[in-house]
């Protein structure tokens, strides 16, 4: 069964723009919704947008930062790593009074959520880890993201590609190629040479000692659903939400696993 | 004015793998992933041994030296370490200079690249040249390096090998990259203080930089005559700047070249040797599109991709209008060499002798048409026509 449904073509309208210096480097934090603040850290590529955040924003305050190197926040030349970004994110964080939060990352923002939450738990109350990469599992390797060729990518973003092809621009968008460059630029900075993720990550998982959900895409192609169980053992209080028919762009493919991470966020 | 005095006359040999089956001009890459059952050895062996009795061919025909490059996993170039393929030449030879263009020195250990330099430089004698690339993006899939940081562990790996050659007792480096608690060559360098040291660049101003930093030359590999005059122009200005001269071998003139008894029979002659190189073997598919390899105001003038179009498509009016391309008679091609080299202002005039997969026989008549018509035609203009531009001074 493909339960997958197109979503509108992202946009940031009717979101609140603020504009942070974190140690001199700019950093754009998108909001949306009052009620209890929930961090969103987003993926590798900033272009998917925010649209499952609306639906968050129901009951809740929905703070979406872009990572340095990414989207409309600056270059930092001094991040070099996942833990420089969890520093970064401690300094946003105290800039944005945030004591005690909800956390909630996509792919290469999950794994900089985990490895927050390693360090940090005690400022969390709960975290969403959706498709996450950063944990090593040697039975189970994820494909090297930055072998895959551009034209493949849809069919790793989402079980059918036609709804990531919907997020790319159509014809030649030197601006868009440009953006993608930069933030693959950026991303290869912290794992060209370690795609598979931080190998001492699962070493350190048991710290997390909050209420986790692990969102994962049945048809996962970037993240196999076949790694979760790794997640699940070293987590000591997860639980695993299998969107099925669903590929790693979970919130963009599956209205679903949007309602299923909102719920599970209001408990 | 015509050539300078004291002009350096080189050949260029990139050395490729020409037995491909034909089959394969449907793969998109013949970089990086091509597989290595398409490499006959044996096939390999001999084209070795055919090249090395070209590059000996280079010194009996009077050439001043021939420049040999790197590339890694690709049909282009049988050279992943051009140091082994310097030493083969070096001791076939005796006066010939061989100029390795060369090693990216953040693919290999900064102070052991320099080490090797050093060996051959003393082994030959003083015949050594070193152009020092960045390394396509090609490279970085093939090498431990993260892309991102190439630039910055390429700049760390030239001052290691500086101060490696320079310094005259042990010395030690502590990087951002590098550690070395001792650094110290031995043998070090034959040439004093080291050898002659270029920069190789494809127009990137950043490159340029580079070599006007450290009072290099800076080498032009295969780019647009503008984007070349724009870089000339850009580097005469800097080095000025720093409080430098610009001396004319500092800009070497690279020129694509073919000769035949007419510029009719020489297009006939080179014309499928070049597509084959330009359509064929010189494909890198996707992966030219490698993050970090270039800065953004760079790639948006690209119009977002990383390497021009010209990799992977011929087209002979394009090489003709807007690249070094000398192919037709003997006065042809010394009348455009003679334009250029003033044009460039440069001393050292590097012929790329073979295309793609250009037979030995058409090689062999190339370079001695090169050597017994050109050249001499060259500086028999420079010898007459001197007194009068000295007198015009």
């Amino acid at each position: 069964m493909n339960i997958a449904q197109k979503i509108t073509r992202p946009s940031m309208e009717g979101f609140e723009r603020v504009e942070y210096d974190v140690a001199g480097t700019k950093t754009v934090v998108y909001s949306i919704g009052s009620g209890d603040p929930v961090v969103f850290l987003h993926g590798g590529a900033t272009f998917p947008g925010f649209e499952f955040a609306r639906v968050w924003a129901r009951d809740r305050k929905v703070i979406i930062p872009h990572h340095p190197g990414f989207g409309e926040s600056g270059d930092d030349d001094r991040i070099n790593s996942v833990h420089d970004y969890v520093l970064h994110y401690l300094d946003l964080f105290d800039q944005l009074k945030l004591d005690r939060f909800d956390l909630a990352g996509h792919s290469f923002g999950a794994w900089i959520a985990a490895e927050f939450a390693v360090e940090h738990s005690h400022r969390l109350r709960r975290l969403v880890l959706a498709g996450p990469t950063g944990l090593v599992i040697n039975e189970h390797p994820t494909p090297d993201f930055f072998k895959i060729r551009a034209a493949d990518l849809p069919e790793y973003l989402t079980a059918d590609p036609e709804v990531a092809r919907g997020l790319f621009p159509d014809g030649h968008d030197v601006d868009f190629l440009v953006l993608g460059y930069r933030e693959t630029t950026s991303l290869s900075k912290v794992c060209w040479d370690k795609p598979q993720g931080n190998p001492t990550l699962g070493r350190w998982l048991h710290r997390i000692e909050l209420p986790t959900l692990l969102v994962w895409g049945e048809r996962d192609r970037l993240c196999p659903i076949e790694g979760a169980s790794a997640w699940t053992r070293g987590l000591p209080d997860a639980r695993l939400e299998v969107v099925p028919g669903t590929g790693h762009l979970v919130f963009e493919e599956s209205p679903a696993a949007i309602d299923t991470a909102h719920r599970f966020l209001a408990a | 004015m015509p050539i300078l005095p004291n002009t350096e006359f080189l050949v260029a040999h990139y050395m490729p793998y020409t037995e491909l089956p034909p089959e394969e001009s449907g793969r998109e890459s013949l970089w990086v992933d091509i597989p290595n059952s398409l490499f006959d050895p044996k096939k390999g062996h001999d084209l070795y041994g055919r090249y090395f009795h070209e590059a000996v061919l280079a010194e009996k025909l009077g050439f001043d030296g021939i420049c040999i490059n790197e590339h890694h996993a690709t049909a282009s170039s049988m050279m992943p370490v051009p140091s082994l393929i310097a030493a083969t030449i070096f001791a076939q030879t005796t006066k010939l200079k061989v100029c390795v263009m060369g090693t990216p020195p953040n693919m290999d250990s900064p102070n052991r690249l320099a080490e090797t330099y050093a060996m051959l430089d003393v082994m030959s004698g003083g015949r050594l040249e070193v152009a020092i690339p960045l390394g396509t993006p090609m490279e970085y899939w093939v090498n431990p390096v993260a892309p991102a940081t190439a630039r910055k562990r390429h700049r760390e790996a030239i001052d290691i090998i500086l101060k490696a050659w320079s310094s005259r007792e042990a010395t030690s480096h502590d990087g951002e990259f590098y550690h070395y608690k001792y650094l110290n060559v031995w043998p070090r360098p034959y040439q004093d203080p080291h050898p002659p040291i270029f920069i190789v660049g494809s127009g990137s101003l950043e490159t340029v930089d580079l070599a006007v930093e450290y009072g290099f030359g800076y080498a032009s590999t295969f780019s647009p005559i503008p984007k070349q005059l724009a870089a000339l122009d850009y580097f005469q200005k800097k080095t000025i700047e720093s409080g430098r001269t610009v001396r004319p071998s500092m800009f070497p003139l690279t020129v694509m070249t073919y000769v035949a008894e007419t510029d009719e029979q020489a297009l006939a002659e080179f014309e499928p040797h070049a597509k084959y190189y330009f359509d064929f073997l010189l494909r890198p598919g996707e992966f030219a599109n490698l993050p970090g390899y270039i800065g953004l105001d760079e790639l948006r003038r690209r119009g977002g991709h990383v390497l021009p179009s010209s990799h992977g498509r011929f087209d002979w009016d394009d090489l003709q209008n807007f690249y070094r391309v000398a192919v037709g008679s003997a006065e042809t091609v010394a009348d455009k060499i003679e334009k250029w080299a003033e044009e460039v202002g440069s001393n050292r005039i590097i012929f790329e002798v073979h295309t793609g997969d250009m037979p030995h026989w058409k090689l062999a008549k190339n370079m001695t048409l090169l050597a017994e018509e050109v050249v001499p035609e060259l500086k028999r203009r420079r010898d007459t026509n001197q007194p009068r531009a000295e007198a015009a001074e």
